[in-house]
């Protein structure tokens, strides 16, 4: 191969593995893969619901009865998956590919790190938040995906509802980084 | 745009302490190959699952996809860039979704997709929602995406994250009861007419696509 | 030609924009501001918040997962 030919590859690889997509092919990507995943899952992308079965089976392992929670009794396809264990439930299967995907994809570009806390203040935020979007994402049948993404893409008024009070949300998120976090 | 003098000293007084993370990556594929080839034995669906999750988190951490910014920035720091590639990923995934819904509808089937009770609860969950994501530095996919990454922050936060799902879980059954049972599920094509929910919301996608482009440059020269 | 530093290695987004944003006011012409990072979206929303304002930006990958910034005030 001429060096020209090899620096134009250079540059393609360089493009796809090293630097930056742009934010508006992630989103046309995000969406072709949500149609996708809609076909081969029977509905579409969501994160949230497979931490309640984490959360079950974590429970289960200390003995805990999780299939009496009313998640499970009331759903009777959830109480299905409860006993299908975490590598027959696709929504788990999903999030552990998408962790792992993300690490193939941080170090193949070199750019791996583990990043550490900076201070008290962070653990906080993280155990507050995490708490927060976790009962949230229970009331409002899924989280910025299930509810959101998939919602407002599934033409359902909830969707919408959702993307207007979660902007509400970030407003008051964004007065308690201001003032706690900076 | 040229690049500074200054610019150029700094740069090459930095000492380049950079390594590669082939084995890193080597280590990735492997265990990537084994699981799908595993998972193919049990079933062939949870195999093409997996890799569908695999392609998801290379997405978001390629294109810095974020949907906590894409909510956030536009408060915070004036941005809609990543707004507006929300609004692009609903619209691609809505005419797909269109096809699927409207096919199993003339088949005479239900509705598909996420089509949930919406109420007061849906305010609630998204207000909680969207503080959460705001001061943990990231929602449900940002979450996964960052413990891929190496974030120690995102390894703390899906503790309370599974916890809380878990309190959700077990007051299903005091939310169904008092709020979820009453609350409509409403299909937007339903009300306005297949076309019309349609054509519709595609075109209120398009109209918010303008605002936020506005919004962005509405201060700049 | 003033040279000042923001350290945000460790800092979640949009902490890192928003303390270039808040120092932003005190540089003069020809400044330079330097931010080390390690946080991947800063990497995105800092140069282009600094493009946006039509400023001189480069990025230099100092080791694995962490970057400086350097924006030049230009205007």
């Amino acid at each position: 191969m001429t060096a020209k030919a090899v620096q134009e590859l250079e540059t393609l690889k360089k493009a796809v593995i090293k630097d930056a997509w742009p934010y508006w092919l992630g989103g046309a990507l995000l969406g072709l893969l949500n149609i996708v995943i809609f076909i081969y899952m029977a509905s579409p992308w969501g994160v949230t619901t497979a931490f309640v079965f984490w959360g079950a089976w974590i429970y289960q392992l200390f003995g805990g009865h999780s299939e009496t929670w009313s998640f499970f009794t009331l759903q009777p396809a959830m109480m299905q998956a409860l006993k299908g264990g975490l590598l027959n439930h696709g929504g788990s299967i999903i999030n552990i590919g998408l962790i792992v995907g993300a690490f193939l994809s941080a170090a193949a570009a070199s750019q791996f790190k583990i990043k550490k806390i900076k201070s008290g203040r962070q653990v906080i935020a993280a155990l507050i938040g995490g708490l927060l979007m976790g009962y949230g994402a229970r009331l409002s049948f899924g989280c910025n995906v299930g509810a959101y993404f998939s919602g407002i893409a599934s033409m359902s008024l909830h969707g919408w509802v959702f993307g207007i009070f979660i902007f509400v949300g970030a407003y008051f998120g964004s007065k308690l980084v201001v003032k706690y976090l900076m | 745009m040229s690049e500074t003098t200054v610019i150029i000293k700094r740069r090459t007084q930095t000492p380049v302490k950079k390594k590669s993370q082939i084995g890193y990556t080597a280590a990735a594929l492997v265990v990537i190959i084994a699981m799908g080839v595993y998972l193919a034995q049990v079933k062939t669906l949870l195999s093409i699952i997996w890799f569908l999750g695999i392609a998801l988190g290379v997405i978001l951490q390629k294109s810095r996809f974020c949907f906590t910014a894409s909510l956030r920035d536009p408060i915070l720091t004036g941005s809609t860039t990543l707004t507006r590639a929300t609004l692009i990923a609903f619209a691609v995934a809505m005419v797909g979704f269109a096809a699927l819904q409207f096919t199993t509808l003339l088949k005479g089937g239900p509705v598909t997709g996420n089509v949930s009770p919406v109420g007061l609860h849906t305010v609630i969950g998204a207000i909680l929602f969207g503080i959460g994501m705001v001061i943990s530095g990231g929602c449900a996919s940002g979450t996964l995406m960052r413990m891929g990454e190496g974030f120690a922050m995102q390894w703390i936060s899906i503790t309370t994250f599974i916890l809380g799902s878990v309190l959700g879980a077990i007051h299903f059954g005091w939310w169904t009861e008092n709020f979820f049972r009453a609350a409509p599920k409403i299909y937007i094509p339903e009300v306005l007419g297949w076309a019309g929910g349609f054509w519709g919301q595609l075109a209120v996608l398009a109209l918010l696509y303008v605002v936020a482009t506005w919004y962005e440059y509405r201060n700049i020269d | 030609m003033a040279e000042f530093t923001i350290d945000a290695l460790g800092e979640a987004c949009p902490i890192p924009l928003l303390k270039v944003q808040k120092k932003w006011p005190e540089l003069q012409r020809g400044d330079v501001l330097v931010v080390n990072i390690d946080h991947s979206c800063a990497l995105k929303n800092i140069p282009e918040w600094a493009r946006k304002q039509g400023q001189n930006v480069e990025v230099e990958e100092v080791e694995d997962g962490v970057w400086d910034i350097y924006i030049e005030k230009i205007d």
